[in-house]
């Protein structure tokens, strides 16, 4: 039997398999595009130590919501404030923290974890001289090396806050019992919830790897999956510091806000306090923090209850990680328990088109599929998000000079975003190599079937932005400026598509085909972005002269456009 | 127009370079109507630099070639429209289903829906692939994916298959069944250019072989012929390929060394 010292050492090859296994589940039918990429690029190798430093900074960051809310729980006591109901804020605070970390480490870790727990990473330790149990240690060692900085910065983040709120005000507040017993709680608390949050990511991954399994790995299924943990990366991403703000900005108001009466709000107080997650651990901090003496007994009993509880429970879901994690290291692996469906294939026919009409199916086919397609197709409505995240009513924005600066902000960023439209399309072309070299394939009726995701994808990404700011007074302007700019859009795309055609070369079957003029890839992507803003750039001083004039300008790039498409991809 | 009773490919003196490496280095060769012409080669030949300037898919540089007549830099639409190719590694669409794959090339080709769907059920019965028709190419065996380039590359019956490695992962009956179709096509004035590694399968179905090696053909002719230059009258293709390539003594002395060392090593 090896050493632990040597177990964890070799845990580190099989941690860094799983990261590459997770990152080709990622990738879905991409994974040759992507191991090119990552032989080429080593920082593609280890992505994890990026994501593992954000979402320790997320956790970190998140802290302060707990914090503020403990520290003005004393001044809104002394203004007279009904103790039950700053009880009730300051523990849905507290609990809003609690239920945040494990989110945060989800999002952030599963990406990876999944990879891991497929069990394909330990396929290969069963091949060489290894026992059971030593194959089962490494297992839990390349776990614990997958949430190294997690571990280190959830068990600390909550202990540490509390400390921060005693000796920036609670430590003059409550008695000696009372801080000692905070101290010891949220140290204890952040124990069980971290051994709460990791069984979670276990088993939780551990679904996720049986349902990306290699025989999915096209799948709808599998797909949604992919783009549901992208969005939510992405919200969370920008998300957290938005709603840190907010937390901040509203939590005093909260306190002052008593929405029932104080009966009301003791009994939902008791109620919500058993129950184990994320409730009774926020109540029991925030009863610490009021002192005993201003909180009714039955609701620190119902929190004891409550952590009683979620001791239970975490020993509960700690026991199905624990026999997840041996299970994937078995050579036995659980299958997917859920029934395939049968394909039954009704009759072996054929639909055809026209040569345009085909090409955009097989690029609606594979783009639907493929997941650098997907993100490319998710960027545009990361506008709405952008919008939605906006604070409106803040003094930067709410004059016609703010306003326009958000609307030329949204319009650069649709810039970047048709950019990579086009990046995504035209790599569609880099598939089916075979299948595309041998036929007689029309470049025209290529670009002529990118048409549609121009005219389509980024402005309806647009209006759907504006859309979110239905009711607002500043609707009306957004909507006139959106749909002024919309025939810019398609021109923008259109204009990348062809000077990137134009500095890479064309091939007979493909658009654009990075390998034809590959010299110089990075300055030539570079000009293709610039060519991109400056042409919006046009376009937007054209619109300072009114939209007369930007009407005049589509309709001129318009022409120039289309005598570029006829000398570039002539009809044959 | 395709002439259909000249060469259907001829190339003459065709030299290609990537940089300072010459591919290709001054070959010439033809291939008739109803010819199985088999181009062997060691990896890095230049058998597919050659085979992809036959397609139009790379330019040419010097030399000239001619399919059906016609200039591949120029006329590589036309070309194509009669010829079908199987490329080594199955790069065809693997998030679309074959059904979706079979409709974008007819679609493409402008094949008659009726008369492909009846040559579509004929291929997938003969190769067992009924079952995988709507399932994804991804999910799809290495055999699998090969016998759907196979039948993308018969479908719209070309007069020239292409075929570089066509018998990778196919099971024994698979194989069977696309050297009966490659006979088949010959019998009926079609040709194919056939590259591959078994030289098993290149002596049993090629009419005439054409040996590269460093971008150039070393030797050419029937296996009679090649065996006669190799000075290997009545020896398989596999001795006859590594002494035309200079390949036997190496081998011979790869094998030596390995049997030394084999032999030193004895198991305790």
């Amino acid at each position: 039997m090896l050493s632990n010292k040597e177990l964890y050492r070799i845990s580190k090859r099989v941690y860094r398999e799983g990261i590459l296994h997770g990152q080709l589940q990622s990738a879905g039918s991409d994974q040759a595009r992507f191991l090119e990429k990552i032989d080429k690029d080593k920082m593609q190798r280890s992505p994890d130590i990026i994501l593992k430093a954000m979402s320790a900074l997320y956790i970190f960051g998140l802290v302060t919501i707990p914090i503020f809310a403990l520290i003005t729980i004393h001044s809104t006591l002394s203004s007279g404030i009904d103790s039950n109901w700053v009880a009730f804020v300051g523990s849905l605070s507290v609990s809003g923290f609690l239920v945040m970390q494990p989110a945060v480490l989800l999002i952030f870790s599963i990406m990876f974890s999944w990879g891991i727990m497929s069990g394909g990473p330990y396929k290969w330790i069963h091949t060489l001289p290894f026992g059971k149990k030593d194959i089962e240690r490494i297992g839990f060692f390349t776990f614990l090396r997958s949430i190294n900085i997690q571990l280190i910065s959830m068990s600390l983040v909550l202990p540490a806050g509390i400390v921060v709120s005693i000796v920036l005000v609670l430590g003059s507040e409550i008695s000696v019992l009372s801080l000692v017993l905070l101290i010891i709680t949220s140290l204890l608390f952040s124990i069980i919830n971290l051994v709460f949050s990791l069984s979670l990511l276990v088993i939780i991954s551990r679904k996720m790897a049986l349902i990306m399994g290699d025989q999915e790995i096209n799948s709808r299924k599998t797909n949604i999956i992919r783009i549901v943990s992208m969005v939510l990366y992405m919200i969370v991403a920008m998300g957290v510091m938005y709603l840190i703000q907010i937390a901040i900005a509203k939590i005093p108001e909260l306190y002052v806000l008593q929405s029932w009466s104080a009966d009301t709000t003791n009994i939902l107080n008791i109620i919500l306090s058993i129950i184990p997650f994320p409730f009774a651990g926020g109540y029991l901090l925030t009863i610490l923090a009021m002192d005993f003496s201003n909180v009714n007994r039955f609701l620190l009993g119902g929190s004891i209850l409550g952590i009683i509880l979620f001791i239970f429970l975490t020993y509960f879901v700690y026991g199905k990680a624990l026999s997840t994690l041996r299970n994937i290291t078995s050579t036995e692996l659980k299958k997917y328990s859920k029934k395939k469906k049968e394909v039954f294939v009704k009759d072996i026919t054929i639909n055809t088109t026209g040569p345009t009409l085909a090409f955009l199916k097989r690029d609606f086919a594979i783009i639907t599929r493929e997941m650098s397609s997907i993100m490319i197709l998710i960027m545009p409505f990361m506008i709405p998000l952008y919008m939605l995240f906006l604070p409106m009513d803040d003094q930067m924005t709410i004059g016609p000079a703010g306003l326009s600066i958000v609307m030329i902000i949204m319009l650069f960023y649709v810039s970047m975003v048709s950019v990579m439209l086009v990046v995504g399309l035209t790599n569609i072309e880099s598939g089916g190599t075979t299948i595309t070299a041998s036929l007689p394939i029309s470049v025209r009726d290529q670009v002529k079937a990118k048409a549609p995701h121009f005219v389509g994808t980024i402005p309806l990404a647009l209006i759907v932005a504006i859309l979110v700011r239905i009711g607002t007074p500043q609707f009306t302007t957004m909507i006139s400026f959106a749909l002024a700019f919309l025939p810019v859009i398609p021109i923008i795309c259109l204009a990348s598509l062809f000077f990137k055609a134009f500095l890479f070369g064309k091939m007979k079957h493909k658009i654009v085909l990075e390998e034809i003029k590959s010299e110089k890839k990075f300055v030539k992507n570079v000009l293709v972005i610039a060519f991109t803003f400056v042409l919006m750039g046009v376009f937007v001083f054209a619109s300072a002269f009114g939209f007369l004039s930007l009407g005049i300008a589509e309709v001129v790039a318009a022409i120039l456009l289309y005598i570029a498409y006829n000398i570039m991809f002539p009809k044959q | 127009m395709i002439e259909e009773d000249r060469a259907m490919v001829s190339v003459i003196n065709l030299t290609k370079s990537f940089g300072t490496l010459v591919a290709v280095n001054d070959i010439s060769f033809e291939v008739k109507p109803g010819e199985i012409f088999g181009i062997l080669g060691p990896n890095g030949a230049g058998k597919t630099t050659t085979i992809k300037q036959i397609l139009g898919l790379l330019e040419q540089e010097q030399g000239e070639i001619r399919v059906f007549g016609l200039d591949p830099s120029t006329d590589d639409v036309e070309i194509k429209r009669n010829i079908g190719y199987v490329s080594e590694d199955p790069l065809i669409y693997k998030s679309m289903t074959p059904r979706m794959l079979f409709n974008f090339i007819a679609s493409i080709r402008g094949l008659d829906e009726i008369e492909t769907t009846k040559k579509l059920q004929y291929y997938f019965e003969s190769l067992e692939a009924v079952e995988y028709y709507d399932k994804l190419v991804a999910t799809l065996s290495r055999g699998n994916k090969q016998k759907m380039q196979v039948i993308a590359a018969l479908i719209h019956e070309p007069l020239l298959l292409i075929m570089d490695e066509p018998l990778t992962g196919l099971d024994a009956k698979s194989a069977k069944v696309v050297k009966e179709v490659l006979e088949l096509h010959k019998e009926r004035g079609g040709s194919v250019i056939f590259s591959t590694h078994i030289l098993e399968v290149a002596e049993e179905m090629c009419d005439r072989i054409a040996i590269m090696d460093r971008g150039k053909i070393i030797a050419m002719g029937t296996i009679e012929e090649l065996s006669k230059m190799a000075n290997k009258v009545g020896a398989d293709l596999e001795d006859i390929f590594l002494k035309l390539t200079n390949q036997d003594e190496s081998v011979n002395h790869i094998v030596k060394n390995l049997r030394k060392m084999i032999n030193g090593n004895k198991r305790s």
